[in-house]
């Protein structure tokens, strides 16, 4: 590995003043003169006709500033999908019925929260409750109760797909059976497959909802100005592009004049990615009343209206020969959509993706559908199908190897792809550091001495996953701008959200390593769409791969330009010159040189004013144009994968079925780690938010509501809880990569769930096919096991 | 019909305030929406998650949960009284250093129990260090390093003391 | 929340005297910690909040080898878990407010809020019956007291009239060779509880002369498995004898089954955790 000054450092983030002294702010502090608060007035039917609102009591209150419902917002649709074939079909607020408990039928702006709140009782509903469904098999028999009529897109309306360059026109799309997305692709033909193989599996894994829980909850404040046409927003969010779009395409002003500012973000994981009803809402409000609008949700709103990670039923059939080669597989999926598609068509295509970089199998069928029902929506949470296919399909693996005889492990490296490989998607594994992974962690926890030896109640279990780095999705390209400053010191500009995951910090790293600085000296300007450039976006795994490295090329462009004034005052050739410690030196005679400023102001006066702008850019796949078609998964999808290797070792009490994970081991390929210390905060935070999907976390509903909607009921890991974590760079640099580097926020979470689950199989030999393992599960596991 | 307002006296970060108050409303609500500390924050409604933990005579408290009423003529102190004289707290220093944090939405609710934590007892092991974290929820982290952080802290303290913000 | 006159008080007295005038329209407040997440979902609405927290004479723990412990229904959980008398005196108290809540609920929390509150998964309560604690109420009418055991009548309510307050909890001295034990069954080490036991055993010449077992968040209120314990006094208590034990409290649960756990898995819960708790008990009898 090669030994950089500043990259591969775990030096503190840039953001730490600010977050350790309390001053930072977030879109839950800001404080605007003259502000409003709203509050919405949610459904408590999953499914009813909305008969008549009367507002008139509470538009009386005083305080009260302004009472909106559908009426005021009808035929406005929004959605995470929108496409020529789904068009987007969740309205702002509920229109002539509801579809889920929790769903916006009516909202308040006031001069205080008490005041709003107070208002919203005494708005009147009559609701007529009709059929409702709740489970996605039910609700695709003949005769459930349809959700959802045809979805016809409003005449002249242009889908987001057509808005962003796809010329295809938008269909009506008609939800038969309550189907609102499918998925069917193939490589090979999986039953010639299966008539080969000498050993066939099949499984059947459901995988619940669970919530993203971030700390700081969903909220917006939004600022109209009536006599600019000009919109501030503030937003808990994961990249500033995709609620411009959207809050411009529903409301109708002009994405330009539409700011969302920076605000430090509480966490994401994927929950904010998607605009939502409320930041539509309040921007709404706020050009009504002209007057500041903050509209922050509770966390119980959280829990039922903003979208809970996505439910699968996953069935797999996999087809070995009895050397463990794998010669076919045959996924079928169900998800549980909810009310509206949130991201369950895309994450039908990427339980397939996700997966494909890691075995070779040469059959493979893949096929799909999302079913409405009367629930809140699903959206991509840290992963977006990896950790739900990676249960599957990982634990069939060790009961496969089980059922031969064969070693776990050795079955697993058996069936990986090779560095260099093609996939059927013509994706290249440019960089493939899986195999490492296995071997360094398998090593590390040693797993040799410890699989099938532990003793009664202790397992130890191994799963892997692989993740990728951006692709097609608007706006197709990442901007970063490196000024230079007065005094040698240099301005980053880089628009991407900071929710925790610490680009801000890499990228300074990156542009200090390529200028020869020190980090303190690039000074920060982010996440502020009107200051910052054009951005990729946080959720779609590239802030490294595509986002940071715009900041890098960037830094390179005006390094150049740094060396070429250099050159000409020095009267040498740039390569014979270097930078360090703002200065320009000559690698032969170090003394000799010339310092950034000086630099600068010759530019200005000798180039007629070039005051010296390094401008870089990336585009996800640069040789695609778009997203490869979701239903038929064909098609090149990103220019790299991470991978990642976990091991988890587990103590099951067996009288009481509660687990405890003593340690987990993780192995991680994510081309360079540019920050050591962030990267190993990243892989830390996946093994206990694992440990949670693993062991204990769902969101749990009864007739469509949601009854855990708190963290009482619904827990997450506290510190009492965490196991000793091992992390271990095995990292494969990728040559498309800033450094050799690719996404850590999200691939290792799969592999730790799935090595939970090995691991507490491998403690009791209760095969459960059903997430999360929580005591009472395996203790009737057990139980059940004992008397047959 | 809106009740009277009622005066309280409250040191808060080590300077006296009088203070014309709802009565009805938190330590929390008081900090954040009179005094302008927006440090301390609110992750929940269900007293579970210690974001709101500030430090009142001495003892962390969740200030969601504590009526500000109650503070009459007491001592409350936030992470915006942390540093002094330009210099970080210890506390302070150390998350930086170890980079404990992530999104710092919770980051001040951890400092302030850590504080108290480390006040009341300048050497506790890991496992009584974790049990007594427990009411801070972080989703960003999985907590290893603010505990590694605290930790450091109690163990070397001569590591960190006050140096410059 | 919503709008009320805050009242702070000085004195029992005072805090008496305005009880007796607003009666089922003032609530009182101590720590909060349980009042203000009722207060904030709007599920009270008292007109006056009478806040006793800084009574200086319901804060107190004085210990008399005949009388017992004497704490005053103010005293916080905190210091209860931190009190050296308590460490020394009645140990599992220390011991089971480790699984209380938070450090900061805690702090503040105080042992009277939490008895009156009466959440049928509370920690302290199971621990409290078997010390065979007792309860004094004070109102504008004089004092009573009562067993703990008679405390609580159903989830979240207790026999405490609209004039009285809560204002000293008594344990009387432990037996010599007494142990004392709590398991507490949650998924996760803060969670919510599932399951949980209370166990005494007193050792004299080898003989159970007394055991106490408590059940909580099996009911809805904290009970005594009195079969259980009848099962076990005047025995030599072994392994054997405390299985059984376990398997009739079992029987004495009345569990039910929500979001967190079958009726019939508590039932199985509670079989463990009472062996736990009652063979720890039995150890430290016998070292004491």
């Amino acid at each position: 590995m090669a030994d950089y000054r500043v990259v591969g450092k775990g030096i503190p983030r840039k953001d730490s003043i600010e977050k350790i002294t309390g001053q930072a702010k977030y879109t839950f502090d800001i404080v605007l003169p003259e502000m409003l608060h709203a509050k919405i007035l949610r459904s408590l039917h999953a499914h009813a006709k909305i008969v008549n609102i009367d507002t008139s009591e509470a538009e009386k209150l005083p305080g009260v500033k302004a009472v909106i419902t559908g009426k005021d917002t009808w035929g406005m649709r929004f959605g995470f999908v929108d496409t020529p074939r789904y068009p987007c079909e969740q309205p702002v607020i509920a229109e002539d019925k509801v579809r889920f408990i929790g769903e916006s039928v009516a909202a308040i702006a006031a001069v205080d929260e008490n005041t709003a709140n107070e208002a919203l009782d005494l708005i009147q509903i009559e609701y007529e409750p009709i059929p409702a469904v709740f489970d996605p098999e039910e609700a695709m028999k003949e005769g459930a109760p349809q959700i959802h009529g045809e979805q016809i897109p409003a005449p002249g309306r242009k889908c987001a797909w057509q808005d962003w360059g796809v010329a295809r026109v938008a269909r009506s799309y008609n939800p038969v059976n309550n189907i609102g997305a499918t998925v069917n692709l193939s490589y090979g033909d999986s039953e010639k497959g299966f008539a080969e193989a000498e050993y066939i599996r099949e499984d059947t894994w459901v995988v619940p909802r669970t919530s993203h829980a971030a700390m700081e909850p969903h909220g917006a404040v939004a600022s109209y100005n009536p006599l600019t046409g000009y919109l501030d927003v503030w937003l808990s969010h994961m990249g500033y592009e995709l609620k411009r779009y959207w809050i411009s395409k529903t409301l109708g002003i002009p994405i330009s004049k539409i700011r969302v500012h920076k605000t430090f973000i509480g966490g994401a994981f994927g929950g904010k990615a998607q605009v939502f009803d409320h930041e539509i809402i309040a921007s709404f409000l706020s050009r009504k009343t002209g007057k500041p609008v903050k509209l922050i949700l509770t966390r119980d709103e959280v829990f039922t209206s903003t979208n809970n990670s996505i439910a699968l039923k996953i069935n797999v059939k996999k087809g070995v020969k009895k050397d463990g080669t794998i010669v076919g597989q045959h996924v079928k999926l169900i998800s549980d959509m909810g009310a509206y598609r949130g991201s369950v068509p895309v994450c039908l295509f990427l339980c397939h993706s996700m997966r494909d970089a890691i075995y070779n199998i040469p059959n493979l069928t893949h096929e799909g559908v999302g079913a409405y029902t009367n629930k809140s929506t699903t959206m991509a949470k840290r992963g977006h199908g990896s950790q739900q296919m990676t249960t599957a399909i990982e634990s069939q693996m060790d009961w496969i190897a089980e059922d031969l005889g064969l070693d776990p492990v050795e079955f697993r490296l058996k069936n990986l792809r090779q560095k260099g490989d093609v996939l059927p998607n013509r994706d290249t594994l440019n960089s493939y550091g899986l195999p490492d992974c296995i071997k360094k962690i398998v090593e590390a926890s040693n797993w040799k001495e410890k699989r099938g030896k532990l003793g009664p109640g202790r397992g130890i279990g191994l799963a892997v996953s692989a993740m990728f780095n951006g692709s097609g999705y608007w706006p197709f390209t990442a901007g970063s701008i490196v000024r230079m400053n007065h005094d040698g010191t240099v301005t980053l500009y880089m628009g991407q959200a900071e929710f925790g995951q610490g680009p801000t910090t890499t990228t300074c790293q990156l542009v200090a390593e390529e200028l020869g600085l020190n980090v303190e000296d690039v000074n920060l300007v982010d996440g502020d769409s009107e200051l910052c450039p054009l951005d990729y976006s946080n959720f779609l795994s590239g802030g490294m791969f595509v986002s940071c490295k715009a900041g890098l090329v960037a830094a390179q462009d005006l390094r150049q330009q740094i060396l070429k004034v250099a050159a000409e005052m020095l009267e040498e050739d740039v390569e014979d010159l270097e930078t360090m410690n703002r200065r320009v030196y000559i690698k032969t005679d170090p003394e000799e040189g010339v310092a950034f400023d000086e630099i600068l102001r010759y530019s200005i006066q000798k180039h007629a004013g070039d005051l010296l702008m390094g401008k870089g850019f990336c585009k996800p796949v640069p040789e695609i144009e778009f997203y490869p078609s979701l239903s038929k998964g064909s098609g090149r999808w990103t220019d790299a994968y991470s991978f990642t290797a976990s091991i988890a070792e587990v103590s099951v009490d067996a009288e009481t079925g509660r687990t405890k994970v003593d340690h987990i081991w993780i192995g991680d390929d994510c081309g360079r780690e540019i920050n050591t210390a962030i990267c190993e905060g990243q892989l830390q935070s996946q093994a206990v938010m694992g440990m949670g999907d693993a062991l204990f976390e769902e969101v749990m509903f009864s007739e469509g509501r949601t009854i855990n909607a708190n963290f009482v009921d619904y827990e997450i890991p506290r510190a009492f809880d965490i196991p000793e974590i091992t992390t271990i760079d095995a990292s494969d640099p990728d040559p498309n990569g800033p450094f050799g580097a690719k996404e850590i926020g999200e691939c290792a979470r799969a592999a730790v769930i799935g090595s939970i689950v090995n691991a507490v199989y491998d403690a009791t030999k209760v095969k459960i096919t059903s997430l999360p393992l929580h005591p009472e599960k395996i203790f009737r596991g057990l139980e059940e096991k004992a008397k047959s | 019909m809106e009740l009277a307002k009622k005066l309280i006296k409250v040191a808060v970060n080590g300077e006296s305030r009088e203070l014309w108050i709802k009565q009805n409303i938190t330590l929390l609500d008081l900090l954040r929406d009179y005094l302008g500390l927006t440090g301390a924050k609110l992750a929940c409604i269900s007293n579970s998650c210690g974001a709101c933990t500030v430090i009142v005579d001495d003892m962390a408290v969740k200030s969601c949960s504590v009526l500000a009423m109650q503070v009459d003529g007491k001592e409350v102190f936030t992470v915006e009284g942390l540093a002094k004289d330009n210099k970080l707290h210890p506390l302070q220093q150390a998350f930086i250093e170890h980079v404990a944090f992530q999104c710092g939405f919770c980051t001040p609710g951890k400092l302030m129990s850590a504080k108290a934590l480390l006040d009341e007892n300048p050497n506790p092991t890991e496992e009584e260090l974790r049990r007594d974290m427990e009411g801070n929820l972080c989703r960003c982290t999985g907590y290893k390093k603010y505990i590694e952080a605290i930790m450091d802290v109690a163990q070397h303290p001569e590591k960190y003391s006050a140096k410059e913000g | 929340m919503r709008e009320f006159e805050y009242l702070r008080v000085n004195t029992l007295k005072e805090a008496c005297s305005l009880l007796s005038e607003y009666k089922e329209e003032a609530k009182i407040l101590a720590g909060g910690q349980s009042l203000l997440t009722l207060l904030k979902m709007d599920m009270l609405r008292p007109s006056y909040l009478i806040d006793i927290k800084f009574i200086p004479e319901l804060n107190y723990m004085d210990f008399d080898e005949k009388e017992g412990l004497k704490m005053g229904a103010l005293t916080t959980h905190r210091a209860v878990e931190k009190s050296p008398l308590l460490k020394e005196k009645f140990p599992v108290l220390p011991e089971t407010e480790l699984v209380v809540a938070s450090v900061q609920t805690r702090n503040w929390g105080t042992i009277g809020g939490t008895l009156v509150h009466a959440d049928p998964i509370g920690d302290i309560a199971p621990t409290l019956i078997v010390l065979d604690s007792k309860a004094k109420f004070t109102s504008v009418n004089g004092e009573r007291t009562i067993s703990l055991t008679e405390l609580f009548v159903d989830f979240f309510a207790t026999v405490i009239e609209e004039d009285e307050i809560l204002c000293e909890i008594q344990i009387p001295t432990l037996p010599a060779h007494t142990g004392v034990a709590y398991q507490k069954f949650s998924t996760i080490e803060a969670g919510i509880k599932i399951a949980g036991a209370a166990s005494l055993i007193s050792l004299e010449d080898g003989i159970c002369k007394d055991a106490k077992i408590a059940l909580s968040a099996v009911a809805p209120v904290p009970i005594r498995a009195l079969k259980a314990e009848e099962m076990l006094r005047g025995k030599p208590v072994d392994d054997k004898l405390i299985e059984q034990a376990a398997q009739i409290a079992s029987t004495e649960a009345d569990p039910v089954t929500d979001m967190h756990a079958t009726d019939e898995y508590r039932g199985e819960l509670v079989k463990v955790l009472v062996r736990r708790a009652t063979k720890t008990a039995l150890e430290r009898a016998k070292t004491t």
